[in-house]
């Protein structure tokens, strides 16, 4: 196989004619000043509206800062230590590791499902993509209003189908015992269309000749299955794992709206305490504080998670 | 061969500019019948649906009648949204010149400086003074000395009735009205009395993931009994729990599937009472125009008084001068005679269900007519406010979590004991919090 060297560095090796090096100086500085130039703009919305916003946020977790204005006064650890000693905050991050585990496990393994039976050669292939994937594209308001009613205890699609089974008609949304296993429901069903896609993608890129190979030496679909697809899907798989995590674990809106606004003990993520120290309870500083608390937590999981995938590349 | 086009694009775009330009300029003229002397006020407000229809139609009203000044209504979404708003709005001292809020969120405003104080002088000047509101509404517009605001309304939880239904059941008296009863057992009597006579249940009363829903049932049943709960700053709920529980009890013997469904949200229960399957209702008079929409043979009346004291849940709409740093006094003085303005005119307010507040509206003749309305006026004498605190009040957290404590023992028949328990506990981790608006407690 050749290779044909990048113009640029021919330029930098065939020189020998007085200022030949110069030029290339010259070159170079254009192309940082140009790097600079196509940086600036991003670099420029970086540092506004996410260090700064990241900086002053965590000045306010240290002050008695109210959303009104009043307050603001230097309070050193006390919002860290209320926090750590608030029930409600460790309830709250409970549910959300709950729902994280609750969720990712079926927005992985049914986007697998989904993605295989579609890659097999389902008659009518665009129609299942589709509508896999068209859930997904609706917003979370839509989302909510379409569950909100599937769950409604009276007039919902979900105690009819209860019915049919000779089931008890259940409170989904309003009973402890239900609404997170609700939410996670309609979350499944709104954002496993994009874990689909992703699976779908990496099926397609999996080489024909490998299946063709196996057929050839024998192998029938089911150890095609086992032996070429899944080990292939194993990078994509710690990919979706990893970014459903992170998805799951911002849990807010669709919970916050299926219930109406109301904070439900079950159901109250750490993203919606935030928002109800900040923005219903007024206490910016406070909730700021629960904002590092979690993002601390974040980092815990992400540093747990980079050196478990560091370790299994090892092995592998 | 090119052909000419009629217009060349040079002229095309010089024309298309000089109509814009005249269409900008035409819009900045206005229209002559707004005339140049009115002022503009602004205000927001959070009534929507009928509500919002009705004060549109004040406001209209208001501002045809005179040329001092034009208001311009700015509708939000009630509930948090809105009091954040208003209290970021009210913070930056570039507040709209008037608002509602449910006169039981003042006090976790003014006493932060969110609210600029009325001048009861001048608004007596105008014919608004204590003499023309019931006791209890007008008082409700003080924290400490000053009055922060001026009620529209009392919106008390009544009770509404279907009279086929209980004329059938044989619960209504010579007069057509619901038969007395006073006590919590003939009342369960004459509600299982309805529900044989309906196809659905008996009562509809929605409460599923809606703490303000059980919040004010639990509250009227509560001070019924004579009790108010206090929340003192800083220190601990003072609430009767011996009390709380028979209501909570009460409460939990109604939804027993047959005088009302156990899984009933708030749309559910207005729905069946709507399409003619319950006989009784228990709601806010504010849906008291969708139920005559809906063409019901409809009365209301009180919630009858179960445990001795005569008493009702209420809320009060209520003007309020959100906090501007440096008010214009003309622009402050119209808003003081809009106000007048829309409480003189409140009887259409009374339309939508409401009870004005504005007594010399509600002692009209005219007033008497207006029925189902006028039978459950006097409920604005008895009127039981939320706990004054600063997290209390209309869509409040603290209605949330009351819902919150107590909701299983509707739904799944729960302990109350417990759900007393953990409601006490709600409020003591609240009050142990200071005012956010006002850290450092006491008058700002």
């Amino acid at each position: 196989m050749t290779t044909t060297a990048p113009a640029a560095s021919t330029a930098t090796v065939v020189t020998g004619r007085p200022g030949a090096r110069v030029r290339h100086a010259t070159g170079e500085r254009r192309e940082t000043a140009a790097a600079w130039g196509f940086l600036t703009p991003f670099m420029i919305a970086f540092v506004l509206f996410l260090v700064w916003p990241l900086l002053h946020g965590l000045y306010l977790s240290f002050t008695d800062q109210s959303l009104t204005g009043a307050g603001g006064g230097f309070v050193g650890f006390a919002n860290y230590a209320e926090a750590l000693g608030d029930p409600v905050m460790w309830r709250s991050l409970g549910n959300t590791v709950w729902f994280t585990i609750l969720s990712t496990v079926p927005l992985v393994l049914l986007a697998l499902v989904m993605a295989l039976l579609v890659h097999r050669g389902l008659p009518a292939q665009w129609l299942w993509r589709l509508s896999f994937f068209m859930p997904y594209l609706l917003a979370s308001t839509v989302i909510s209003q379409i569950w909100v009613w599937i769950f409604n205890p009276q007039i919902g699609a979900a105690n009819r189908v209860l019915a049919w089974f000779g089931l008890e008609p259940l409170a989904w949304l309003q009973s402890p015992d239900t609404n997170m296993y609700a939410i996670v429901i309609a979350t499944v069903w709104w954002t496993v269309g994009f874990n689909f896609l992703l699976y779908l993608a990496a099926l397609q890129n999996i080489p024909a000749q490998q299946y063709e190979a196996a057929a050839i030496d024998g192998a029938g679909p089911w150890r095609q299955l086992w032996s070429i697809t899944l080990p292939q899907l194993g990078q994509v798989t710690v990919l979706i794992v990893i970014l459903q995590m992170l998805a799951s674990l911002k849990l807010f809106d669709q919970a916050y709206q299926m219930l109406g606004g109301v904070a439900s003990d079950t159901t109250r993520s750490i993203v919606q305490y935030i928002y109800e120290a900040g923005f219903v309870g007024y206490r910016f500083g406070y909730s700021s504080a629960i904002s590092y608390v979690f993002f601390a937590i974040i980092v815990i999981i992400g540093v747990v998670q980079a050196f478990a995938m560091r370790r299994r590349g090892e092995q592998s | 061969m090119t052909p000419t086009a009629p217009v060349s694009r040079r002229q095309f775009l010089s024309l298309a500019g000089m109509l814009a330009g005249t269409a900008a300029l035409a819009a900045c003229s206005g229209s002559p019948i707004a005339g140049q002397t009115a002022r503009p006020l602004q205000f927001w407000h959070l009534l929507s649906g009928a509500d919002g229809v009705t004060m549109s139609g004040l406001i209209d009203t208001a501002n045809a009648a005179q040329t001092a000044y034009g208001v311009h209504p700015t509708v939000l979404s009630w509930g948090e949204p809105y009091y954040t708003k208003l209290a970021m709005a009210a913070a930056g001292g570039r507040a709209p010149d008037l608002s509602v809020m449910h006169a039981s969120r003042v006090v976790g405003y003014a006493p932060g400086g969110l609210l600029d104080p009325w001048d009861v002088q001048r608004l007596a000047d105008l014919g608004v003074d204590e003499a023309s509101f019931p006791a209890a509404v007008w008082e409700k517009g003080f924290v400490g000395d000053d009055l922060y605001s001026v009620a529209l309304d009392a919106h008390p939880f009544i009770l509404m009735f279907n009279t086929e239904i209980c004329e059938r059941a044989g619960v209504l008296d010579s007069d057509g009205r619901l038969r007395a009863v006073s006590s919590p057992e003939d009342f369960l009597e004459l509600a299982r009395a309805v529900a044989g006579e309906s196809e659905g249940h008996g009562l509809s009363y929605g409460y599923l993931g809606d703490g303000a829903q059980m919040w004010r049932l639990f509250y009227t049943l509560y001070t019924q009994h004579g009790s108010e709960i206090e929340l003192p700053e800083g220190g601990t709920a003072e609430m009767d729990d011996d009390v709380a529980l028979t209501a909570l009890t009460f409460m939990q013997q109604l939804l027993d599937g047959e005088i009302a469904a156990r899984e009933n949200d708030y749309q559910s229960a207005i729905a069946e009472f709507a399409t003619g399957r319950s006989g009784l209702f228990l709601t806010g008079v504010w849906e008291l125009r969708s139920m005559q929409q809906a063409d019901l043979p409809l009365d209301a009346t009180l919630i009858p008084t179960l445990f001795g004291t005569p008493s009702v849940y209420a809320d009060s709409h209520a003007f309020t001068l959100p906090h501007q740093s440096s008010p214009n006094p003309e622009t402050r003085d119209l808003v003081y005679r809009f106000v007048a303005d829309i409480l003189k005119g409140s009887f259409d307010w009374a339309g939508a269900g409401h009870i004005p507040a504005y007594l010399p509206v509600t002692e009209a003749p005219a007033y008497a007519d207006l029925l189902p309305q006028a039978h459950y006026a006097e409920a604005a004498e008895y009127v039981r406010y939320d706990p004054p605190a600063w997290f209390t009040g209309s869509g409040s957290r603290f209605q949330a979590e009351f819902g919150s404590a107590v909701q299983n023992v509707l739904l799944g028949g729960d302990d109350p004991v417990a759900a007393i328990t953990r409601f006490r506990s709600r409020l003591d981790t609240q009050l142990r919090t200071p005012n956010p608006a006002n850290p450092q407690g006491g008058a700002s």
